[in-house]
């Protein structure tokens, strides 16, 4: 099977400062990746890459089985830029209708329907639109010539949480349809429901990548238990994946890696009053990925 | 039409409008007073050589015979005011083309379109060119239906020759703001350049006549190219236009390779 995205010793400077570096990637055909980084870790710098809006310090770069300075294969990407700009005083429906000319042309029909779905307004000039519906209209010129391979680059980032569980319908489409789709966030909570595979990249390096299932876990958590009574610190020592305990009064702080499995037991002996389960905090993962694997990763690139 | 110059001249509607209508009003109230000019002529050559003493004078390209309708054609439209109007018009357009976008980041999804980075540069040109040919031709209509209302008494196809001439000295500028932005992507650099070279050569070329030091510069100045043959009382100095047609088509061509070879929005 060729591969979707193809990336060989990948690295872009700008002047003396390390956008990416030896990055050596692919995406598989009817994949979702979700590329995952802190801001100005390399994603937006990748995916730029990959559009030739930039071109490589060394490295190569194949999209869909062509060149990235291939100008035919871009129609058929769909492309979110990181930092969407969109300004005159243009309305949104003439400028999607121009994109897809030049794209060769998508039906009415279908530019209506994804607006419907993402209950965008079309007839606001383009410099008047909100970050909100300037996020809609970005999301529907990538997704409207149903292209085979979508670009998203921070993809939810403005859109309220009604219109992000629209658009990850929309991803989960595209993957069943057999079409790919790369798509960077600096939180994993964004990609891991729809993501099958995740890469991490941090400063410039891609550090791991990973199914999102093994990613998840290893993830670690914040955990918070109230009780109805003060409750006894030895009781939560020494439990598997269970580390920083901390006992006040009727109140357990801790974290946890993996399964959560043994504190719940440990916690059930007493009566839980109320819960807190913090999401995974990527951040951490980096961590972790920083002290345990950092040497695996270099070892693997 | 390519669908990126009629998109292009889209965007470009509102300004093209607004400064035809500008330099229209220009030209209707300077050509509506030249009965009267005609009818006092003395004293109106009288007046226009103490208001432009000395060097000011060459700077307005001498001001001989203002009272003739060739004189006062060639002084108050296709000396100087209408020729820095229309080639900041076309200046404006052409920072438009790239580098505008570029500093505002709408480039950023034109570029990843299935469009050539050498055809998007040419196409952006285009509309450009005709951005100000449209400006050109609607101030040609005004200058001939004004001059025969006035009974000016210059022959049409010489009125026509310097409109043409004024046309392609704004599109050399127009093109090489387009050039520079398409180099640097910088709007400041692209008018910095196409603002200094222009009142360089505006200056080179008027005062370069009756200064020696500096007269050699005036083959550099495109305004040699545009003055120089007198199209208003002479006609068509073909040679003189072919040069700024040649020297924008260079930039051009420069545009289109240095556009295709760099990162933008970086």
């Amino acid at each position: 099977m060729t591969a979707v995205v193809e990336t060989e010793g990948l690295t872009k400077f700008y002047g003396t400062r390390k956008g990416l570096e030896d990055l050596t990637l692919q995406i598989q055909p009817g994949e979702v990746f979700g590329y995952l980084g802190p801001n100005g870790a390399g994603k937006t710098t990748t995916i730029r890459l990959l559009l030739d809006v930039i071109r490589p310090t060394s490295g190569r770069a194949t999209v869909l089985g062509a060149d990235t300075r291939d100008t035919a294969v871009r129609g058929r990407i769909g492309y979110l830029p990181g930092e969407l700009a969109l300004a005159g005083r243009e309305r949104a429906h003439d400028f999607l209708g121009f994109l897809a000319e030049v794209r060769g042309g998508v039906s009415r029909g279908r530019i209506d329907e994804l607006a419907d779905r993402l209950d965008a307004d079309l007839s606001i000039r383009m410099g008047q639109l909100s970050k909100g519906n300037k996020q809609k209209v970005g999301l529907i010129q990538a997704f409207m010539h149903e292209p085979e391979l979508l670009i998203l680059d921070e993809p939810t980032s403005g859109l309220d949480p009604l219109v992000q569980h629209e658009f990850l319908a929309m991803v989960r489409e595209v993957r069943t349809s057999g079409r790919t789709v790369l798509m960077s966030s600096h939180v994993l909570g964004e990609v891991q429901n729809v993501a099958d595979r995740v890469g991490i990249v941090r400063a410039g390096r891609l550090v791991a990548v990973e199914d999102v299932a093994a990613l998840r876990e290893r993830a670690v958590r914040h955990v918070e238990f109230h009780f109805d009574a003060p409750v006894p610190k030895e009781a939560f020592e020494g439990l598997p994946g269970v580390r920083d305990v901390v006992v006040e009064g009727a109140s357990l702080r801790c974290t946890i890696d993996g399964r959560p499995d043994a504190l719940i037991k440990a916690a059930a002996r007493f009566t839980v009053v109320h819960m807190v389960s913090s999401e995974p905090d990527l951040e951490e993962i980096f961590l972790t990925y920083y002290s345990e694997e950092a040497p695996r990763a270099h070892a693997g690139a | 039409m390519p669908t990126l110059v009629r998109k292009t001249l889209r965007d470009y509607r509102r300004s093209v409008i607004g400064w035809a209508v500008g330099i229209s009003a220009f030209l209707s109230l300077y050509l509506s007073i030249y009965p009267s000019i005609r009818s006092n002529p003395d004293f109106a050559q009288q007046a226009a050589l103490s208001k432009y003493p000395g060097p000011l004078r060459d700077l307005m390209g001498g001001l001989a015979d203002i009272a003739s309708g060739t004189g006062y054609l060639q002084a108050v439209v296709y000396q100087l005011f209408v020729p820095i109007l229309l080639t900041i018009c076309a200046m404006l357009l052409g920072t438009r083309a790239i580098a505008a976008p570029e500093e505002d980041g709408t480039l950023e999804l034109t570029v990843t379109l299935p469009i050539d980075r050498g055809r998007l540069v040419l196409e952006r040109w285009a509309a450009v060119a005709l951005g100000v040919l449209a400006v050109a031709i609607v101030t040609l209509a005004l200058v001939l239906a004004l001059g025969s209302v006035s009974d000016i008494g210059v022959p049409m196809g010489n009125i026509i020759a310097a409109h043409t001439g004024l046309f392609l000295l704004a599109l050399f500028f127009g093109t090489l703001a387009l050039t520079v932005g398409a180099a640097t992507g910088s709007k400041a650099v692209s008018l910095a350049v196409g603002g200094g070279y222009a009142l360089a050569g505006y200056v080179v070329e008027t005062l370069g006549k009756s200064v020696d030091a500096i007269s050699w510069l005036r083959w550099v100045s495109p305004f040699h190219y545009y003055l120089d043959g007198s199209p208003v009382a002479l006609g068509w100095p073909l040679g003189d236009y072919l040069v700024l047609l040649g020297a924008t088509a260079v930039l051009v061509t420069t545009a289109m390779l240095a556009f295709s070879r760099r990162d933008v929005g970086v």
